[in-house]
C-alpha cells in the first residue's frame, strides 16, 4: 500500500518530496523555508507567518482565509516555525480531506495547494510593505506568545536550562525570538526580508496522502513555479562545544512543584555514525516507564509524576526533566546522577536494553501511521544529510550493542542543572 | 462513504467488544475503559441498600494503582513486549490502553488481565500518594488548567464535576485499601465497561482470543450499580471566581451552563453537534466576533472555545489569554447577542456544517482519536457511527433554538487568572 518517496525538482529549485499511500483520509502538505537561526533574524523569522495568516492579495484578511479553508470541508491551515539544532523553518501546512469520503468531486487538492502558496508567494502588500495594522497587531500578538513560555513551567524550565547552557551559542534563542527586537522591525522591512527568503533560502515540500506524483506533479508545479533566484547555503550547527565547568543556576518564582532540568552535551548528532547508539542510550536512561529515571525517581523513591530524559539530535543535547517538591532537590539531583553514571559506566540490564528497542522500532513503526511525524522525521534526515527511511532506522536500532551503548554514553557530559524553585524560605 | 465499519459482539459475562480494522496500519492500538470517573463518588454497591460515599479523586487513584501487581509494575511486562501503555480519568470514565506494532494478542490479554487483577496494599498504596501529590502540584502550577477548574467551581454549586478529577492533596489521605477495593469491586464488572480496538487485524480472531480470555473467569450477572448525584440548581453558583498565579498576562474561562439536561443516544448526541455547530458560527476563527475581539487585541490564536455535554450536566467554555479580562468578558456578552442576528445564517451554517464533515473524516487518520472518542459517546449510549446522518438532520432552526436555551447572560459565570505579581 506505501510507495517509496518520489523526489523531484521544481525549475526553480524548490525540492518537492511525494510519499503517496492510501492509508489516510486527507493530504497532508507541508512547506518548509529554511533558514538559519541567528540573533538578527529570529524575531523577524517568527514573526512573518503571524502576519502572512493575516491575509493576501486573494483573500485580505484572516476571516475570509478562514472562509476558504471551512468551505474546503474544514482543511486544517496553518503556519508556524521551528527549531532544529542552529536552523530555523518556516511551516506552511494544510491538511486536506480526500474527496472521495465526502462525495463529489470538488478539486480539493488542487484549490488548497493554491490557496496555500496564494497565502505564502502572494501577500497583502501596501506601499512596498505588508499591511502596516497587520504589522502593527502581530508585533503585540509575538511580545505576548514569547511571555508566555512563563506560564508552562515544565516548558519554562527546559528552555532556560538550554538558555543559561548555550548563553554563547545561537541556539539559546527561544523559536519565537526576542522581545527587544520587535521595536526596529517595520512592514518595508520585514517584507524585503520576507521577500529575499521566498527567492533565496532553501525550501523543501512534502506531500502525504493518496496522490499520483504523475498526476498530480502538474498542479504542485503551477502552483510553486515563481522565479527564484541563486539558493543560500546555509551554515552548520555548532556542535563541540566544551563543557569547561558545571554550571548550577537556581530561579525563583512563586510555584507549587520545583522543576529539576538537567542539560547534558552528548556530542553525537544524527548525522554521526553512533546517532542510534545515543538513542538507545537515552531511551534507557529516561525513554519511557521501563528506563533509569522513571523507575528510580518516580517508582521507587516516590519523588516524582515525570521524570525523562529526551535528546536535540540536530544540536546533540540531551535534556532530563522532573517535577519535584521543593524539599527533594538534593536527593532527586543525586538519583539522577546515579543513573547517568550507571549508564556511564555499563550498568545496564539486558531488559533495560532490549525493552529500549523495542520501544524505538515500535515508535518508527507507528511513525508511518501518522502523516505530520512522517514528514517532520524526514525534515530531520534533509537537515542533518541522512537520508533514511524509516525501515533504515529501524534496521540500525536493531543492530546497536551494549558496548556501543557504553561508549556513547561516556562521551555525553554534565553542562547544566538549572532548577525552578520558589520564593518561600 | 466514510470507507471505515466497526464489528461489534457482546459477551455472555456482558462485556461489549468493538472492532475496528484499519488496513495498512502499523499501529495497533486498544482501550478498555469504565463507566467509572471523577463524579462517580457516591453510590449503592448492588445488592447493598446503604449508598456509601467516597474521597474525591478516588476513581484515578485506582487508576494508578491498577499498573501495580504483586511483581511490580505491569508498564514492565508492556515495554518488554514492546507496547507502550497508558490510562487516563475523567470525569465519566477510566480508560486503559495500549499501542503497538507487535504481539497485539499477547499485549491485548496483558491488557485484560490487569484490569482484571487488582492488587492492593498498604504500602504501596501510600507509596503512590506522593507521586500523585506531585500530579496535583504540577497541574496547580497550570493557568489553564486551574481557569477552568474555577469555571466549574463556579457554575456548579453540588454536582461532583465541581471538583478535580484527581482529587485535592487533603482528599487522597483518605483513601485506602478497602475502599480502593469497594470502588473496584463495583465498577470494573464487565457489564459497566467496554473494550474498543483498532488496527490491521481479523477482527475474528480477536473476538475469539478476547472471549476464551473471559470465559475462563467466573462473572455473575452484576444488576444495576445506582450512582447518586446531587440535586444541581439550574442557577450558577458563583459569577466570578478570580485567582492569581505566576503567570505572564491574565487568563479567562467563560462558561454557559446547560440547563437543557437529561438526555443520552441520539438526542445527546444531537444536542452534542448542534451546540459545537452554534458556537463555531458565534466564535470560531471565520465569525465576525472573533475578528473583532482579534483586532481589538483582546484575544490571539490560543482562544478556544469547548462543550461539554453529558446526561446529567453540560457546558460550554470560551476562553483564553487576554491583556484585558474584563473588557473582553463585556464584549463576548454584547457581542453574542449583537452578531447573533448577522452570524446566524443559512449560509454560514452550511459552511459550518460542511467543516464539521471534514473534520469527522479526519478523525479516522488518528487512532487514538477515534478510540477516545468512541468510548466517551459510548457510555451515553451514543453511536459514532451515525455522526454524520445526525448532522444531516440538524437544520438551521435547531441551532437558533439551540441559541436560546444554552446562551443566556443570567446562566453564565467567569473565572479570571491575574498575574500574582
Amino acid at each position: 500500500m506505501e510507495r517509496d518517496l518520489v523526489k523531484r525538482q521544481l525549475k526553480n529549485g524548490i525540492n518537492v518530496h511525494i510519499l503517496p499511500t492510501e492509508k489516510f483520509k486527507t493530504t497532508l502538505i507541508k512547506v518548509f523555508i529554511h533558514q538559519d537561526l541567528g540573533k538578527e533574524l529570529v524575531t523577524k523569522t517568527s514573526l512573518v507567518p503571524l502576519v502572512l495568516k493575516r491575509g493576501c492579495s486573494r483573500f485580505p484578511t484572516a476571516q475570509k482565509i478562514r472562509m476558504y479553508f471551512e468551505e474546503l470541508y474544514g482543511a486544517d491551515f496553518d503556519a508556524d516555525v521551528l527549531k532544529k539544532g542552529e536552523r530555523h523553518i518556516l511551516v506552511f501546512e494544510t491538511d486536506l480531506v480526500n474527496e472521495k469520503f465526502i462525495g463529489g468531486k470538488n478539486d480539493i487538492l488542487r484549490n488548497g495547494l493554491l490557496a496555500l502558496r496564494e497565502i505564502m508567494v502572494d501577500p497583502l502588500v501596501e506601499n512596498g510593505g505588508f499591511k502596516e495594522e497587520y504589522v502593527v497587531q502581530e508585533k503585540d500578538v509575538l511580545k505576548r506568545e514569547i511571555l508566555s513560555l512563563f506560564n508552562n513551567k515544565m516548558q519554562y524550565a527546559i528552555e532556560r536550562c538550554i538558555q543559561e547552557m548555550c548563553k554563547d551559542e545561537d541556539y539559546s534563542l527561544f523559536r519565537y525570538g526576542r522581545i527587544e527586537d520587535l521595536d526596529s522591525i517595520d512592514k518595508i522591512s520585514l517584507y524585503k526580508y520576507y521577500l529575499e527568503m521566498i527567492k533565496t533560502n532553501p525550501i523543501d515540500i512534502y506531500i502525504m496522502g493518496d496522490v499520483d506524483p504523475d498526476r498530480d506533479f502538474p498542479i504542485i508545479e503551477e502552483a510553486f513555479s515563481y522565479d527564484r533566484g541563486q539558493c543560500k547555503v546555509l551554515k552548520q550547527t555548532l556542535v563541540n562545544k566544551e563543557v569547561l565547568k558545571e554550571k548550577t543556576v537556581f530561579e525563583k518564582q512563586n510555584v507549587e512543584q520545583g522543576k529539576l532540568s538537567l542539560g547534558l552535551r552528548t556530542y553525537t548528532t544524527y548525522s554521526d555514525d553512533d546517532y542510534y547508539p545515543l538513542l538507545m542510550a537515552n531511551g534507557i536512561l529516561g525513554g519511557g516507564p521501563h528506563s533509569k529515571l522513571f523507575q528510580n525517581v518516580r517508582e521507587k523513591a516516590s519523588l516524582a509524576y515525570y521524570a525523562f530524559s529526551r535528546i536535540e539530535k540536530t544540536k546533540g543535547l540531551m535534556l532530563i526533566t522532573s517535577g519535584i517538591e521543593i524539599g527533594n532537590y538534593d536527593r532527586a539531583l543525586e538519583i539522577i546522577l546515579q543513573q547517568i553514571q550507571d549508564l556511564k559506566n555499563g550498568h545496564i540490564t539486558e531488559y533495560e536494553i532490549e525493552s529500549t528497542r523495542k520501544m524505538l522500532i515500535n515508535s518508527f513503526r507507528e511513525t508511518s501511521d501518522n502523516p505530520s511525524a512522517t514528514i517532520n522525521l524526514y525534515l530531520d534526515g534533509i537537515i542533518n544529510n541522512r537520508n533514511e527511511t524509516i525501515d533504515d532506522m529501524i534496521k540500525q536500532v536493531k543492530e546497536v550493542d551494549k558496548e556501543e551503548i557504553v561508549e556513547v554514553s561516556q562521551k555525553i557530559k554534565l553542562d547544566t542543572i538549572y532548577f525552578l524553585t520558589n520564593n518561600k524560605d | 462513504m466514510i470507507g471505515e465499519e466497526i464489528y461489534s459482539q457482546k459477551l455472555q459475562c456482558g462485556l461489549p467488544v468493538y472492532l475496528l480494522p484499519k488496513k495498512g496500519y502499523k499501529k495497533k492500538f486498544a482501550v478498555y475503559a469504565t463507566k467509572y470517573g471523577s463524579i462517580d463518588s457516591e453510590f449503592i454497591v448492588p445488592g447493598e441498600k446503604e449508598p456509601i460515599k467516597v474521597p474525591e479523586g478516588i476513581a484515578h487513584f485506582l487508576e494508578h494503582k491498577l499498573f501495580e501487581e504483586e511483581f511490580g509494575n505491569i508498564f514492565d511486562k508492556f515495554a518488554e513486549l514492546g507496547a507502550s501503555a497508558n490510562a487516563y480519568t475523567n470525569y465519566t470514565n477510566t480508560a486503559y490502553l495500549f499501542s503497538c506494532t507487535d504481539k497485539f494478542e499477547q499485549n491485548l490479554e496483558l491488557l485484560i488481565d490487569f484490569v482484571q487483577r487488582p492488587y492492593f496494599t498498604e504500602e504501596n498504596v501510600e507509596k503512590e500518594k506522593g507521586i500523585i501529590q506531585q500530579e496535583l502540584r504540577m497541574y496547580r502550577d497550570d493557568p489553564n488548567w486551574m481557569v477552568f477548574l474555577n469555571l466549574l467551581k463556579a457554575l456548579y454549586k453540588k454536582h461532583p464535576v465541581r471538583n478535580d478529577i484527581g482529587g485535592t492533596i487533603e482528599s487522597i489521605q483518605y483513601i485506602d485499601v478497602d475502599t480502593l477495593y469497594k470502588c473496584y469491586n463495583t465498577f470494573y464488572h464487565p457489564e459497566n465497561m467496554v473494550l474498543f480496538a483498532v488496527g490491521d487485524f481479523n477482527p475474528e480472531a480477536i473476538f475469539e482470543l478476547i472471549k476464551s480470555n473471559f470465559d475462563k473467569r467466573e462473572y455473575k450477572p452484576q444488576g444495576e450499580i445506582k450512582r447518586i448525584y446531587p440535586d444541581e440548581p439550574e442557577e450558577i453558583n458563583e459569577d466570578i471566581i478570580v485567582q492569581k498565579l505566576s503567570v505572564s498576562e491574565p487568563l479567562i474561562n467563560l462558561g454557559f451552563k446547560d440547563r437543557d439536561i437529561g438526555y443520552q443516544g441520539e438526542k445527546l448526541f444531537k444536542k452534542d453537534i448542534m451546540t459545537r455547530i452554534l458556537l463555531d458560527i458565534l466564535l470560531g476563527r471565520s465569525s465576525d466576533l472573533y475578528r473583532e475581539l482579534y483586532e481589538d487585541g483582546l484575544i490571539d490564536d490560543r482562544f478556544h472555545i469547548d462543550f461539554e455535554g453529558q446526561r446529567d450536566y453540560g457546558f460550554c467554555v470560551l476562553g483564553g489569554p487576554t491583556k484585558d479580562p474584563e473588557t473582553l468578558h463585556r464584549k463576548i456578552l454584547n457581542g453574542l447577542t449583537k452578531y447573533k442576528d448577522s452570524s446566524l445564517n443559512e449560509e454560514t451554517f452550511a459552511r459550518i456544517k460542511k467543516k464539521k464533515i471534514g473534520n469527522y473524516v479526519k478523525g479516522f487518520n488518528s487512532p487514538e482519536f477515534i478510540a477516545s472518542a468512541f468510548i466517551s459517546y459510548y457510555f451515553s449510549d451514543i453511536d459514532i457511527m451515525k455522526y454524520i446522518d445526525v448532522l444531516n438532520r440538524i437544520t438551521f432552526e435547531d441551532i437558533k433554538s439551540r441559541f436560546d436555551t444554552l446562551i443566556d447572560p443570567a446562566y453564565h459565570s467567569c473565572s479570571i487568572i491575574y498575574p500574582s505579581s
